[in-house]
């Protein structure tokens, strides 16, 4: 078995677990960080993308709130790429409760969040579609995080400080020395998922970012945590109906935030307690609050477009909590195993929100610090990631580009602006099993056809990478900047570039020519399934018509049904699979369909 | 006054609106767009698997018999056999328009055809065009791509192919042999290519690079208007069989077979009218007097005889759906066959062979495909119904779209203008 040694290990490729390995390498630390498949596979990859200002826990979670403003200025300007500066509005409806908005307004300044209130027919004027009998607007400083760039900023930050990433590599074991009273964490046994192969880390500090895997995660070093799963389920509108965060001004409750996030709208959330955070469960009626709420914000939501419903899960923690998830605190906690449990040498790091990740990674390494005997201080909150120079991302930047350079051929995916070059480069350079892998990095197939013509294309382009690579012909590795991964400009100047490879480039799996994952039969079917499995709970209407061009394109026109190797699968073959949406699906059955044909009478 | 309004112009519509045009009635096409001939392979599929089963159809009329059998309401059997007579008129017709269609050499069978993926793609009549790519034949293929289009993928489809024990291998030519346009998709390639220079460029390449006994495979880019030259031309030119492997939308067989089928419509004097989505009717009893379209911002009313709605179904639009779970056609608000609750649309592999129920939602006809209600009685007297838009079918799962659409089309228009077969 191949051993590791670090100084420090992270479990967990999220932005908390990124955003650890980054403050530790930054501190001077060796550090490697596992992930069981990509980076923001999880919760942080499943999020609305606000950046908080803090107005949204500013009466309920003062505490929580606090942390929220003073990290939202922090990251505009250390992660400035990847922050949309919208602002927020907190919209009192006629629905809401009267004396709240004047509790908000002295709270906001209490913590000094800077709220001013602003006139409904201004409001009005930035949000046309806003609700016109909304009775009093506030405005804060609510942003919107692009949460896939912002870790693979951080995580090219960490590399370049000096952190080891693996991604693909899933804890199987803690490895635990010592007997009853001196119990001590060492590091890790972890499977390398795409080489089917076992590794063995050795660390001093073992640190537990799995989110709401953790509990799973401390179990294998037989310490309890009892993460609180709370589930929170989102749905994007096809495009931006408003530029601006709205907030219901009233007790954070379900449904009452949209926020607008690249080339989408996004509603949420729900917030359900739940058993399994891996195989989450979209139901019914999720949907059908989402949209009556929706409606309070914007009349008419219900009726627009829908592209795609998800769901995450809230690593919330409280010790001995039993309540609702949705009342369980927002606050980051971090667990310090040796004086809960006896067990040294391992901290878990919990709560918190996509916000407050960096403040969450300063915690955790200043208690790392004071066990591994050196007090160097956190420097993240001085120190920008890689691509901020771009400054603050705008609705326009891809389109601006594309059309500056003349790159309309070398568009793969017409409704997310990605080029050929974009993805290339993100699949010669990031790992790379499944075109979910590249959605993450380069937003493939996230618009409005969901993969329906770019599935083709990404296979197709991926194919012939892997091609070029086995016949030995290789294009010299691109100069290429994972900062830079979604800038079109960027990557077409790196794909005719001869540069020798920048820092953080890692071989591709896609292209390896020892993976089996290549084969574009594969890719093309797991990612149809993948996007299927998000366009289930909203599919009707014009979405639904959408679906059926898919269908005649991948069935009619290509036969992909009936391609070579169909049993062929990939790790996350059996997760697409798991269908997500609970209404009562017809049962895979080979038989003629259950379902009556008989005519049902109109509806006059 | 009208005859006969057809409403949607895909296949079915002009294939409808020719039928009776033909036999000298007065039509008129009203539609909201172009149909979804524009997106598919420009063949005809006619059955390319039989419901639930993943073996293609080798001998699709023959199985076509043993469906209607099995499924009284399917749209094939309430044709009542007259299948085989309309692929032989569309076959006449194709053949007057300067765009011939066939089917494979053994007559009867489904053609093999290489998908842009490389899957073999059973359908019963293909373009002229694509005939040499019929998988029964033993020549190996080289399959030529042009570097840096999106839409063709050469080394996939070869490497497909040749999983599938078919030899085949992949070369690339640059585009630029072709265009210069920074922007172009598969329909300006095929425009640029009615150029005979260009023609020359791109046969002089080919010839440099192809193996005597190979045929070539190149993306359905082989001339628009000049299509038929095109092709003769370029197989004189480099001297070896040729045939195109359709590519993703837009699909330039299937604009040529509609540019083809709308210069006759307008030389049988069919006006028709794009841009006008229906969005009223007015009928009296049981009787349509007139539909209302949205055309350039104002209401416009069409008067007719009758109506044939040729409207698509999910797809090209005659179906529309919301989130309560509630269907409807959107034109005559029809009687539709649905499944009751949205929870049942949609089973959890996106592949699923049993398809997708939603996808088999569609407008009940009697024998004379009129629209009828629960209790089996016709809605109006002056309607009648075809293609994509009938239920108790899924035509993209079952690869019987045009065959459909063409048979449906035809005996439809036949039984509103009362002409005989």
């Amino acid at each position: 078995m191949k051993r590791i040694e670090t100084e420090i290990l992270v479990i967990g490729g999220g932005a908390t677990g990124t955003g650890i390995a980054w403050d530790a390498a930054l501190r001077g630390f060796r550090v490697l960080l596992v992930e069981k498949r990509d980076l923001t596979h999880g919760t942080t990859g499943r999020y609305h993308g606000l950046l908080h200002s803090g107005g949204r826990y500013v009466v309920k979670d003062p505490h929580s709130a606090a942390e929220c403003i003073a990290e939202n200025r922090i990251l505009r300007k250390t992660h400035m790429h990847c922050i949309e500066d919208t602002g927020g509005f907190f919209v009192v409806t006629p629905e809401d409760d009267n004396e709240y908005p004047d509790q908000f307004y002295a709270a906001c300044a209490r913590l000094e969040i800077p709220c001013e209130e602003i006139s409904v027919a201004a409001a009005l004027k930035r949000e046309p579609l806003m609700n016109p009998e909304a009775r009093r607007v506030f405005v804060v400083p609510d942003g919107a995080a692009d949460s896939f760039q912002a870790t693979h900023s951080t995580a090219q930050a960490a590399r370049q400080a000096g952190a080891q990433i693996l991604n693909y590599h899933e804890v199987v074991q803690l490895l635990v020395e010592g007997g009853e009273g001196d119990r001590r964490v060492v590091g890790a046994r972890v499977r390398d998922v795409a080489r089917g192969e076992d590794v063995e880390i050795r660390a001093r500090m073992t640190i537990n970012a799995a989110g709401a895997w953790s509990g799973v995660v401390a179990k294998t070093a037989g310490v309890r945590v009892d993460v609180i799963p709370g589930k929170g389920t989102m749905l994007a509108v096809n495009h931006r109906i408003i530029n601006t965060v709205l907030n219901r001004c009233k007790m954070p409750d379900d449904g009452d935030i949209i926020v607008p996030i690249h080339t989408v709208s996004v509603l949420g959330t729900t917030d359900e307690r739940v058993e399994d955070p891996e195989h989450l469960t979209i139901e019914p009626w999720e949907v059908e609050l989402l949209l009556r709420e929706g409606e309070k914000l914007i009349p008419g939501v219900s009726r627009t477009r829908f592209v795609r419903a998800w769901a995450g899960v809230r690593p919330l923690y409280q010790e001995h909590y039993n309540g609702a998830s949705r009342d369980a605190t927002r606050d980051l906690t971090l667990l310090d195993h040796k004086t809960r449990d006896g067990v040294a040498g391992f901290l878990t790091i919990l709560g918190g929100k996509w916000t407050t990740f960096r403040l969450m990674a300063q915690v955790t390494m200043d208690k790392a610090c004071e066990y591994l005997g050196t007090c160097k201080s956190c420097v993240t909150a001085q120190t920008v990631v890689p691509g901020v120079e771009q400054g603050h991302y705008w609705l326009g930047h891809r389109l601006r580009e594309v059309e500056e350079h003349h790159l309309q051929s070398e568009l793969v995916c017409e409704c997310e602006l990605v080029t050929r070059a974009m993805l290339e480069n993100a699949a010669r350079n990031n790992p790379t099993l499944t075109l979910d892998d590249l959605r993450r990095d380069v937003r493939l197939g996230m618009g409005p056809c969901q993969g329906g013509f770019c599935t083709y294309r990404a296979a197709g382009i991926l194919h012939q990478v892997k091609s070029q690579n086995e016949k030995g012909k290789s294009e010299e590795p691109a100069r290429w900047e994972v900062a830079y991964m979604q800038s079109p400009a960027h990557n077409q100047r790196s794909a005719i570039s001869d540069q020798p490879s920048a820092v953080g480039g890692q071989p591709s799996a896609v292209s390896g020519q020892q993976s089996q994952f290549a084969n574009p039969n594969l890719l093309l079917r797991d990612f149809l399934q993948e996007r299927w499995k998000g366009l289930l709970p909203i599919l009707w209407g014009r979405q639904l018509k959408q679906e059926r061009l898919d269908e005649l394109i991948y069935l009619a026109l290509m036969n992909a049904d009936h391609l070579p190797d169909e049993n062929a699968t990939s790790p996350m073959s059996e997760f697409y699979a798991r269908i997500a949406f609970s209404g009562q699906l017809s049962a895979n059955s080979d038989q003629h369909s259950a379902f009556s044909e008989e005519p049902i009478s109109r509806e006059r | 006054m009208l005859d006969l309004i057809v409403i949607g112009a895909g296949l079915t519509g002009l294939i409808a609106a020719h039928t009776a045009a033909r036999a000298g009635k007065q039509v008129k096409i009203v539609t909201k767009g172009l149909g979804a001939t524009h997106w598919h392979a420009g063949s005809i599929d006619v059955l390319g698997y039989y419901p639930n089963s993943a073996t293609p159809v080798q001998r699709p009329l023959e199985t076509v018999r043993d469906l209607t059998r099995a499924r009284p309401q399917h749209p094939y059997a309430i044709l009542d056999g007259t299948l085989s007579d309309a692929l032989k008129n569309f076959v006449a017709l194709a053949q007057e328009l300067g765009l011939p269609y066939a089917g494979a050499a053994n007559d009867g069978d489904n053609l093999w055809l290489p998908s842009p993926v490389g899957a073999a793609r059973p359908t019963f009549l293909a373009p002229r065009a694509q005939l040499a790519g019929d998988l029964r034949r033993p020549e190996p293929m080289l399959i030529v791509g042009l570097r840096g289009m999106r839409d063709f993928y050469p080394e996939l489809i070869a490497e497909n192919l040749n999983k599938q024990g078919h030899r085949a291998r992949a070369a690339f030519l640059p585009l630029d042999l072709i265009t210069e346009r920074h922007d172009s998709n598969t329909v300006h390639l095929a425009s640029a290519l009615d150029d005979p220079a260009r023609r020359m460029k791109l046969a002089a390449e080919l010839k440099k690079i192809f193996q005597p006994g190979e045929r070539i495979g190149l993306p359905a880019i082989l001339g628009l208007d000049a299509h038929a030259v095109a092709l003769d031309d370029l197989q004189a030119q480099v001297g070896a069989p040729i045939f195109e492997i359709p590519t993703l939308p837009p699909s330039v067989p299937g604009v040529r077979l509609t540019n083809a089928l709308r210069h006759r419509l307008r030389q049988l004097g069919v006006r028709v009218e794009i841009n006008a989505d229906v969005i009223g009717f007015h009928a009296e009893k049981d009787r349509v007097l007139w539909i209302e379209s949205d055309a350039s911002g104002r209401p416009l009313k069409h008067r007719a005889e009758k109506f044939l709605l040729a409207t698509g179904g999910i797809l090209g639009g005659g179906i529309n759906s919301d989130h309560t779970g509630k269907v409807w056609e959107v034109v005559f608000n029809l009687p539709l066959t649905t499944p009751h609750d949205r929870g049942e649309w949609f089973r959890a592999r996106f592949f699923d062979p049993a398809g997708h129920p939603i996808f088999r939602a569609g407008v009940p006809v009697n024998r004379e495909f009129q629209p009828v209600d629960a209790n089996g009685g016709r809605v109006y007297e002056n309607i009648w119904a075809a293609g994509n838009i009938l239920a108790h079918t899924d035509p993209i799962l079952e690869r019987s779209l045009e065959g459909i659409a063409i048979a449906t089309g035809m005996a439809t228009a036949r039984s509103a203008c009362n002409l005989k077969p």
